[in-house]
């Protein structure tokens, strides 16, 4: 899939704002009027992860507090960075762009008396919580608080009936208006007392899926603490492995394998597989994407010296590379979360990013794990991945993997060697047929829901329309003239309508002002295709113009098709 | 912070989409020290290595897709895509 969709799935700072407030329904603000108000002092020293564009950062600036605040996203620290600029704020915030999981190497041991988590644990692995939490007991002053605002999934099964049903919509709503979208805890309270905190619910929002916490160190606990040596203790406190059920999908078999290591992937073909692929043909491009947990896993028996091949965390790409290599070679499998995004549109979208890479480096362990230095990363991740980034945050060498998974063994039998074929995306007839059903599944509903409601008499002629230009326009665009999908359109229309004056002349004669209204329809629906076709084909370039283009033809067609008839008589 | 009207966020889109549609490759081939990232990660087959002067070609303007991975990965920020 190419630039549309990334482009797509890009949140702007301003949508993401606008997504939050539309998914809290507006009660963020309160709980961050709260956290200034009872808990930050004048000269207080504050580290807030994941500030996105600093909303909360100034108000505890504004409040006295000195304010260390990092992010992931360069692009909301730059939004964040010009609204303190603004607000005259500089002398008291400085603003990191660092991923979370690197806090505990970069922060001197109690150096902060406040450090805010709103809105962003749920975003990471279980594995990056813990590991946060933990690097979080080392930072905090022995007086000062974690202070804990974020969603969570209720423990009482009619509020978690409710939650689901307000929230799945709410979802999807602000998805699609913003790409913005956030994730629910399961039990904050043994995630805290887990690294080692005393926590205290503060609050409790929206019929308790919002919730407030507020916690510090034991204290008998707090002259112990040793500073930031060996950052990889405690890692798995919060997760031992014995206490890791099966992987949704691909259950890991019970072998000794190293602490840290998830499980064992193999490739298993069960009706929950089967009803996920369903899906994902049609409905692939909307949320919620089927995820699977980040962190480390084996393929058949890794050793230390096993090679490490780095992934997204969308269910089909884990399970696509699984089945491509399963069987064939012993590897260490690395999921680094891409937001339940395959890994070119998740790089695109600036979803998979180097930071979600050293954070699954970083919290799993991997180092522990094995003798050698160095990640396999797919090549089309290459777009938003930056390799040098992983380099010098980490240590660790990058080296680029072919661009499909079933290249993956005959690439590690050549020692890491390329063939010029392994570089390049292809978009072969399979593909082409599967891409062609997914933009059915989506821009299809979008005709015909419409359509079964207005124009029921036509529900079938039009969806046999659209089905068959979709899939002979998928079978043989490559060989349509055109630059874009838009240009190829015109040929397609061309023969569309050779296809029904043939219909007509040959086998059913069709009055005349049917013949035309048939045109018209088959022209519009050409047009649609075509535009919409290309930013599903990876050897195009995503046309975000199109839909513009679209909404001009379909305009002239409709006045076509309302003028016409009335000027020859026909009405 | 007053919110952007309708009319302002459409005529916003639409000029993005028709800088994505003219967006080009300029290569500064002085930069270039030859660690051929750009050709390691193009999906398209838009770059040649040059072994004998250990510099990259821009062989196949054509093919670019505008995915910009050439861009992240070239370690000299000798590529731009504008």
């Amino acid at each position: 899939m190419a630039t549309v969709f990334m482009k797509w799935l890009e949140t702007s700072p301003k949508d993401y704002d606008r997504g939050i407030q539309l998914l809290t329904l507006g009660r963020l603000q309160g709980v961050k009027e709260e956290i200034v108000r009872d808990y930050v002092q004048e000269g207080s020293r504050v580290l807030e992860i994941g500030c996105g564009t600093g909303a909360l950062t100034r108000m505890m600036a504004e409040g006295g507090g000195i304010v260390t605040a990092i992010d992931s996203s360069p692009k909301m620290l730059s939004e964040a960075q010009r609204r303190i600029k603004a607000d005259n704020l500089e002398g008291r915030v400085t603003l990191e762009h660092m991923d979370a999981s690197l806090i505990g190497e970069r922060f001197p041991a109690r150096s902060f008396d406040l450090i805010v988590f709103a809105l962003v644990l749920s975003e990471l692995s279980n594995d990056e919580q813990g590991y946060i939490l933990e690097a979080c007991t080392r930072l905090l002053a022995p007086e000062g608080h974690l202070l804990l605002v974020d969603e969570v999934i209720p423990s009482n099964w009619l509020a978690r009936l409710i939650f689901y049903l307000v929230r799945l919509p709410l979802v999807i709503l602000t998805w699609l208006l913003t790409r913005t979208s956030t994730s629910a805890l399961q039990d904050v309270d043994g995630l805290l007392t887990g690294a080692g905190f005393h926590a205290r619910r503060v609050a409790a929002y929206l019929g308790g899926s919002l919730v407030f916490y507020e916690a510090h160190l034991p204290v008998e606990g707090r002259e112990m603490v040793i500073p930031s040596e060996g950052a990889g203790e405690g890692l798995h406190t919060c997760c031992p492995p014995s206490a890791v059920r099966s992987v949704r999908g691909v259950p890991p078999t019970p072998v000794e394998l190293a602490p840290g290591v998830i499980g064992r992937l193999c490739h298993r073909v069960t009706l929950r597989t089967l009803l996920i692929d369903l899906w994902a043909l049609f409905f692939r491009i909307l949320p919620p994407y089927p995820k699977v947990r980040p962190g480390l896993y084996a393929i058949g028996r890794p050793t230390p010296v096993s090679p490490v091949l780095v992934t997204g965390n969308f269910d089909l790409t884990v399970r696509r590379l699984v089945r491509a290599i399963d069987k064939k070679v012993d590897a260490w499998v690395l999921v680094a979360d891409s937001a339940g995004i395959n890994v070119w549109c998740g790089a695109g979208g600036g979803y998979f990013t180097a930071e979600k890479v050293i954070a699954a480096l970083m919290s799993s362990g991997l180092g522990e794990v094995v003798d050698h230095h160095t990640l396999i990363l797919p090549q089309l991740c290459a777009n938003g991945v930056s390799g040098q980034r992983v380099r010098e945050e980490t240590g660790w060498n990058v080296r680029w993997g072919p661009v499909r998974a079933a290249d993956i063994p005959a690439y590690l039998a050549a020692n890491g060697k390329k063939t010029e074929d392994m570089r390049l995306v292809h978009f072969p007839l399979k593909d082409r047929l599967e891409m062609a059903t997914v933009v059915l599944g989506f821009y299809g509903l979008l005709i015909l829901i419409p359509v079964l409601i207005f124009w029921r008499h036509m529900f079938w002629p039009v969806c046999a329309s659209l089905v068959g230009l979709s899939y002979f326009y998928s079978i043989f665009h490559l060989h349509l003239p055109g630059r874009d999908g838009l240009m190829k359109s015109l040929p397609l229309s061309l023969i569309a309508l050779a296809g029904l004056f043939t219909y007509s002349a040959l086998w059913h004669p069709l009055p005349t002002p049917r013949l035309f209204s048939w045109s018209i329809g088959l022209i519009g629906l050409s047009v649609f295709t075509g535009g919409e076709m290309q930013g599903m084909s990876p050897l195009m370039r995503g046309e975000q113009a199109n839909w513009g283009w679209e909404v001009v033809i379909g305009a002239a067609l409709g006045l076509l098709y309302w003028l016409i008839p009335i000027v020859l008589g026909w009405r | 912070m007053s919110e952007p009207s309708f009319w302002s966020t459409l005529a916003e889109h639409w000029q993005l989409a028709r800088t994505l549609r003219g967006l080009q490759i300029y290569f500064d081939s002085q930069k270039c020290t030859g660690v051929w990232q750009c050709h390691e990660v193009c999906p398209a087959g838009c770059w040649t290595p040059d072994q004998e002067k250990r510099v990259a070609i821009f062989h196949h303007p054509e093919r670019c897709i505008a995915c910009r991975a050439c861009v992240l990965q070239c370690p000299r920020g000798a590529i731009e895509l504008k």
